[in-house]
């Protein structure tokens, strides 16, 4: 009986695609943002150099190696090239290095396993390169520095700043799916006066917005999904279309994939609340 | 043992419709009945008169159970409604036809939709109550007019949209507020005969109006409203004598 798509109601419609899109592709960027942070951080994390203090010699740098091999939390161990110091040096300090003016360089760089906060992974490799009479120390990223505390903020900001705008797109909804109980004022009046219940009028103008709303959020989820898909193109370097299903995991969508449902469960809200005022309204003169 | 049946339901198997004892009402400070008796019984109509703002209104919105009273005893349809809840007031008005003095409809719906709104209401699918809105359609003397937006028809179509919309859930009690409102004479009295004609069905008919001459096409009480309360009309008759 109802008329979906009158003119207020493709409004309505619009309005909602629109916040929904917006609370979409919100979402899809700060999960993008707690990705980047989580995957610089574990890359930090990973990482250590070995700087080898005695013995002295190119034997002793193949003796650490070996004794790392064995290491707990190390994954790979690699002697530092001349090579290498001077990519990195360059990458620091922004001038060409030439490797040959390096002197001979006494470090290993390691690749380490994940490990719990309150492991003591220095002290672990430390000792057991002194097990294999090796002393040496572990250079690992200190936490106050490199970044260290900024990846964890910015994974909180992303978070939290994720959830104040999808309450804040929700409360949008949800208001403007009030007004659709206002033009349905008069069908919760007739509701009323015919003698259904509270719930039974309400419930009719809920259930009509919520399946505006969640129609309107998977257009906005759709209209999300391909903004993403084309920034991820444009940025990432080599992303392809084909590339595209690998690159992005079961979570990344999690958010288009609530969108429609998120939509539609504050616009039943906001339709419901108003619809039951009305519903008092009409039902009761004193 | 099985329990007595209630005295509200005794009076209901009696036929009493509606019972106000003593009832007083109104909206915020003020009152506008006060101390009503008053009784509607089922296959009979009950003709109110009364002028503006006598209270005609409020009577029919304290019977429709849209307004609690403040004193005094409301039986309706076998159940006192001052012990009722929100929930089951709301149900029992299913068994109460109203037609407002300016009927509340879903403009943009056909007069069809908004007189299958009871019937959905009831639980009845669209396939299986069709018929009947044909049938109460003719009844109330609606043609073409029953498949257009109700924003588009005349006053007199309107009150027959909300007469058939009252008659569809086959109604135990029938409440019309001042249904001629605004009719011609002579299309009033269709009404008044046609709203009549639902005691032989065996419905309580309550119908209220200004003009007090459409009595004689509604035969059964007739009452005027006196000093915010219903009072036989050859009571008032007598007095006036």
């Amino acid at each position: 009986m109802a008329r979906p798509f009158a003119d207020a109601d493709r409004s309505l419609f619009w309005t909602l695609a629109i916040v929904a899109f917006a609370a979409a592709a919100v979402a899809l960027a700060c999960r993008a943002v707690d990705r980047a942070a989580a995957h610089y951080e574990a890359e930090r994390a990973g990482y250590a150099v070995v700087r080898v203090i005695a013995p002295e010699g190119p034997d002793a740098i193949a003796l650490a190696v070996a004794a790392l091999a064995d290491a707990p939390h190390v994954t790979r161990a690699a002697p530092m090239s001349s090579r290498r110091a001077a990519q990195l040096l360059q990458q620091w300090g922004g001038r060409p290095i030439d490797p040959a003016t390096l002197p001979a360089l006494r470090l290993i760089e390691l690749e380490l396993e994940p490990s719990p906060a309150q492991a003591d992974v220095g002290g672990d490799i430390t000792a057991a390169l002194a097990r294999a009479g090796v002393t040496a120390d572990v250079v690992r990223a200190p936490e106050t520095a490199g970044g260290g505390t900024m990846a964890a903020r910015a994974r909180a900001a992303a978070l939290w700043g994720g959830a104040a705008f999808a309450i804040v797109m929700a409360l949008i909804v949800s208001l403007a799916a009030r007004g659709l109980a206002t033009r349905r004022r008069e069908l919760v009046a007739v509701l009323a006066d015919m003698g259904a219940t509270r719930g039974q009028a309400a419930s009719r103008v809920a259930n009509e917005a919520a399946a505006k709303g969640f129609l309107a959020g998977a257009v906005g989820a759709v209209f999300a999904a391909a903004l993403g898909a084309g920034l991820i193109l444009l940025l990432y370097p080599g992303a392809t279309v084909a590339s595209l299903r690998q690159l992005i995991g079961v979570w990344d969508v999690a958010p288009l994939a609530l969108t429609p449902f998120a939509a539609a469960a504050a616009a039943a809200m906001g339709a419901r609340a108003g619809a039951e005022s009305f519903y008092a309204q009409a039902a009761r003169l004193t | 043992m099985a329990r007595p049946p209630k005295p509200e339901y005794t009076l209901y198997e009696r036929g009493v419709r509606a019972q106000l004892s003593d009832v007083s009402a109104g909206y915020d400070g003020s009152d506008v009945l006060i101390g009503v008796n008053f009784e509607a019984r089922a296959g009979e109509v009950a003709f109110v008169s009364g002028p503006t703002s006598a209270g005609k209104t409020t009577f029919i919105h304290v019977l429709r159970l849209a307004l609690l009273p403040r004193a005094g005893r409301t039986i309706i349809l076998g159940e006192d409604i001052q012990r009722l809840n929100a929930g089951p007031r709301a149900k029992m008005k299913r068994r109460i036809g109203y037609i407002a003095e300016n009927p509340v409809f879903v403009e943009d719906w056909t007069g069809f939709e908004n007189i299958a709104v009871a019937l959905k209401l009831a639980g009845r699918r669209p396939r299986s109550f069709a018929e009947d809105v044909d049938e109460l359609a003719q009844f109330v003397g609606l043609a073409d007019e029953i498949s257009q937006p109700v924003r588009s028809l005349s006053n007199a179509a309107r009150r027959r949209v909300a007469i058939a919309r009252a008659l569809a859930g086959k109604p135990e009690l029938i409440l019309a507020d001042d249904p001629t409102a605004g009719m011609s004479p002579d299309a009033g009295r269709r009404i008044v005969r046609l709203l009549a004609e639902m005691r032989r069905v065996g419905a309580a008919v309550v119908i209220t109006s200004q003009d007090e001459g459409l009595a004689d096409y509604a035969p059964g009480a007739r009452w005027r409203m006196e000093h915010g309360r219903p009072v036989p009309a050859e009571d008032v008759e007598e007095a006036e004598a």
